[in-house]
């Protein structure tokens, strides 16, 4: 999140050997849908398609949307869900779940989607060996918007969550409405006082609570823990999370009903205390069968602020009251709690906490377990996406060069990595290293060469201390 | 012949059809069961559970005996009142609270009774209660009568379905006119909604009836019909799940109940006609 003025984009780091190589697909700033290579190169446009997210399908098929709703009536309504061939030709498209007819708009249904989908075939969206997303067939998930109200939660309109699942012909053929299952998700007194004050507020259409703010859907697939007999854990189960309330929950297919889940109160057991408050978090999935990790909980915790509970100084009402600078991603054993993999500031080589708010994107992001155990990570505030090894070395880092002009940001919501065979259209790349440039001596045009041009010695001066010495306590004074 | 009312202290539907029967000049024992009338209805409702029915919230109160018979609830009370068993069918158990009064079905009885329903339906109205009125399409003629009165705050039109099969689903031979015109006078009130029950339709009599469900094309036929006479394609429009044991047709009781996600191709026939439609809970 510290970024200086001027800095390089594109691609900034490569290793090959260590990678696991691919083309990457996500929504460039205000540009459309962007797939690149390895080493940056802009192999294909979809211009102007939008994406929240983009996702890439086998034989070359992408995945978005053809626009969202204006937003003086609609919150990240996007008005359909497409899948579009390499040539641009719209193969697949749902947008019958309402029908819309906003002020000075031309009437029309809309699918309201936002944040994720899931093709049948493919449980997370991300390349799984053995476990292709469909490509002329098969249902699809889809995560939409829906205004209601619901006195249990607050008398204000609430932009309400839901999760549908539609035909390859476009039949909606299930639903499941967040707020039906508001009693089951332990909010205390506290919290339900200051949601039903203020359920996280927006201004679209005069006003409306995005009380629950669901960032990410996708079916629990295959898995060790059903197998073992935890039938919370039935594969076509659903896993989502909502970043207003810190919490993450898998639901019930067939009842709807919340089975499993951490938040809102992290405070609530040991496990969840020793887990860490998760905050803001995006893009929680089980990491599919077939890939290391298989059968934990991937998810980015952002940190930022989100949640509703007691008022603190950093939220005077209540409102996002769970408050921290610095983001993590967690890899945790959804039967135990226990973290298995991060990757945090200390993991980065950030000194904890001054210098922590340097991996830090307080909303969107997200976490790809790949096939070789690296990690391909969206630090999506900043438009920064790396690939990290197990044992947390950056073999990839790529700087989104797409500033928006109707947003001043480079930001990349999610990023996915493909492999090379999924693009058929394309010979695979060749693959040229970017070593890291050492930036203690990188200078730019005009400026002075690194160098001490005089020195001056003086007798009595001690050596420098320890980090012990700094204004604020850091994490190398607990290790001493 | 006495009149018992069991009251409870409070009840604001209680002091309605006391009210009634002191216009009237019909004599009453009243009995508060907060009060003196607690023992009395305890054996009371003993000896007759199954006149009287309890919800989840209790047990709803005026209830009414004169020795012959057991009635429950305002509406019911002094449709009794009025007409003895005359209105059965008009007026039934209303589920609504808060100012509201429904169980008013203005397709339940024979038009001839038509004034009497209409003057239990002005008392209520005029002693502050607002009515939600139910229709299946029958009595038009009626119904029109209650829209020039303004005795309707809200009108439910439960649409049986296409008008093809509108005389087999209802059991009976019905004019086709009478079921558009219903339809046209709907959207007069001041709040609406159509509603359509995917039923079971007999489709052919007999020994082994041949039964089947409103199909998804019947549906979409319905949703056409309210638009096609409404002139519109935005009318709040909500289908329901038939529950094959609240059945009064025993043939009917046996059917299978449609799975839980059915309802949703049945919404996506709807829309294509009428795009505000919604489906019921279950």
């Amino acid at each position: 999140m510290t970024y200086p003025s001027v800095y390089p984009t594109g691609t900034t780091i490569y290793n090959p050997d260590k990678c696991w190589n691919g083309y990457t697909i996500f929504q460039a700033r205000e540009i459309g849908a962007l797939l690149i290579d390895m080493n940056g190169a802009e192999v294909q446009l979809w211009k102007g398609v939008h994406g929240f997210p983009n996702k890439l399908l086998p034989g070359g098929y992408l995945m978005g949307s053809l626009g969202d709703r204006n937003v003086a009536y609609g919150m990240q309504d996007y008005i359909d869900l497409v899948q579009i061939d390499w040539d641009g030709n719209i193969v697949w498209k749902f947008d019958q779940y309402e029908f819309i007819e906003d002020p000075g708009e031309e009437p029309l249904w809309m699918a309201r989607q936002h944040h994720d989908y899931q093709r049948e075939g493919n449980p997370v969206g991300y390349y799984v060996p053995g476990m292709d997303p469909m490509v002329d067939s098969g249902n699809t998930l889809i995560l939409n918007h829906k205004n209601l109200r619901n006195q249990e939660i607050c008398d204000k309109l609430l932009l309400d969550d839901t999760i549908i699942e539609v035909t390859w012909d476009g039949e909606l053929v299930w639903e499941w409405i967040c707020s039906d299952h508001f009693e089951e998700m332990d909010f205390s007194e506290e919290a339900r006082n200051i949601m039903f004050r203020n359920p996280n507020m927006r201004p679209a259409g005069g006003g409306m609570g995005d009380w629950m703010h669901i960032n990410s859907m996708s079916l629990l697939g295959p898995n060790r823990w059903y197998d073992g007999g935890d039938k919370r854990f039935h594969p076509d189960n659903i896993i989502w999370c909502g970043r207003e309330t810190n919490i993450t929950a898998i639901i019930d297919k067939k009842t709807g009903k919340l089975i499993w889940k951490i938040g809102p109160d992290y405070n609530q057991t040991p496990e969840l205390r020793e887990l860490g408050w998760v905050i803001g978090q995006h893009h929680a999935h089980m990491i599919p069968r077939g890939l290391p990790g298989e059968g934990n909980i991937l998810t980015f915790d952002n940190g930022g602020w989100a949640g509703y509970g007691a008022p603190n100084p950093g939220s005077p009402m209540g409102h996002q009251n769970a408050l921290r600078d610095y983001s993590r991603v967690l890899e945790f054993d959804p039967t135990t709690l226990k973290i298995i993999w991060q990757y945090t500031p200390q993991e980065a080589g950030f000194m904890h906490p001054v210098d922590s708010n340097r991996f830090y994107s307080p909303f969107i992001s997200s976490a790809q377990r790949l096939p070789n155990g690296n990690t391909l990570i969206t630090e999506g505030s900043g438009g920064r996406i790396l690939e990290i090894t197990a044992d947390h070395e950056i073999v990839w880092e790529y700087i989104s060069p797409f500033w928006g002009k109707l947003f001043n940001i480079n930001m990349v919501y999610r990023s996915y990595r493909v492999p090379y065979e999924w693009v058929p259209q394309l010979d695979p790349p060749k693959e040229v290293p970017v070593e890291r440039i050492d930036v203690t001596t990188f200078r730019v045009p005009g400026a002075a060469e690194p160098g001490l041009q005089r020195v001056t010695t003086v007798d009595g001066v001690l050596p420098y201390q320890g980090p012990s010495a700094m204004c604020v306590a850091t994490d190398t004074e607990d290790e001493e | 012949m006495s009149h018992t009312i069991f009251t409870a202290t409070g009840c604001a539907r209680c002091k309605i059809a006391k009210k009634y029967m002191d216009q009237q000049g019909i004599g009453y024992e009243e009995l508060d069961i907060k009060g003196e009338g607690k023992e009395p209805f305890g054996q009371f409702y003993r000896a007759n559970r199954s006149a009287i029915f309890r919800g989840k919230d209790g047990i709803e109160f005026p209830v009414f005996t004169d020795g012959s018979a057991i009635r429950q609830g305002v509406g019911v009370v002094i449709a009794y009142l009025q007409a003895g068993r005359d209105l059965d069918g008009f007026i039934g158990r209303s589920e609504l609270s808060k100012g509201w009064i429904d169980g008013l079905h203005i397709s339940g009885g024979p038009p001839l009774l038509g004034d009497k329903f209409v003057s239990v339906l002005a008392f209520l109205k005029k002693s502050g209660l607002r009515l939600q009125l139910g229709t299946d399409g029958r009595n038009a003629s009626l119904l029109e009568q209650l829209l020039h009165d303004e005795l309707g705050d809200r009108l439910i039109m439960d649409v049986k379905g296409p008008i093809a099969l509108y005389g087999r689903i209802l059991g009976e031979d019905v004019e086709s006119t009478e079921i558009q015109k219903t339809i046209a006078l709907v959207t007069r009130f001041p709040e609406y909604e159509f509603r359509t029950t995917v039923a079971p339709v007999i489709r052919k009599e007999g020994e082994s009836p041949e039964i089947s469900y409103l199909t998804l094309d019947e549906i979409g036929e319905t949703a056409r019909l309210i638009g096609e006479i409404t002139e519109s394609k935005k009318q709040p429009y909500l289908l329901r799940m038939f529950d094959p044991k609240t059945s009064r047709d025993e043939r009917l009781k046996t059917v299978e109940k449609l799975p839980s996600n059915a309802l949703f191709r049945y919404r996506s026939a709807a829309q294509k006609h009428q795009v505000l439609t919604t489906i019921e809970k279950v």
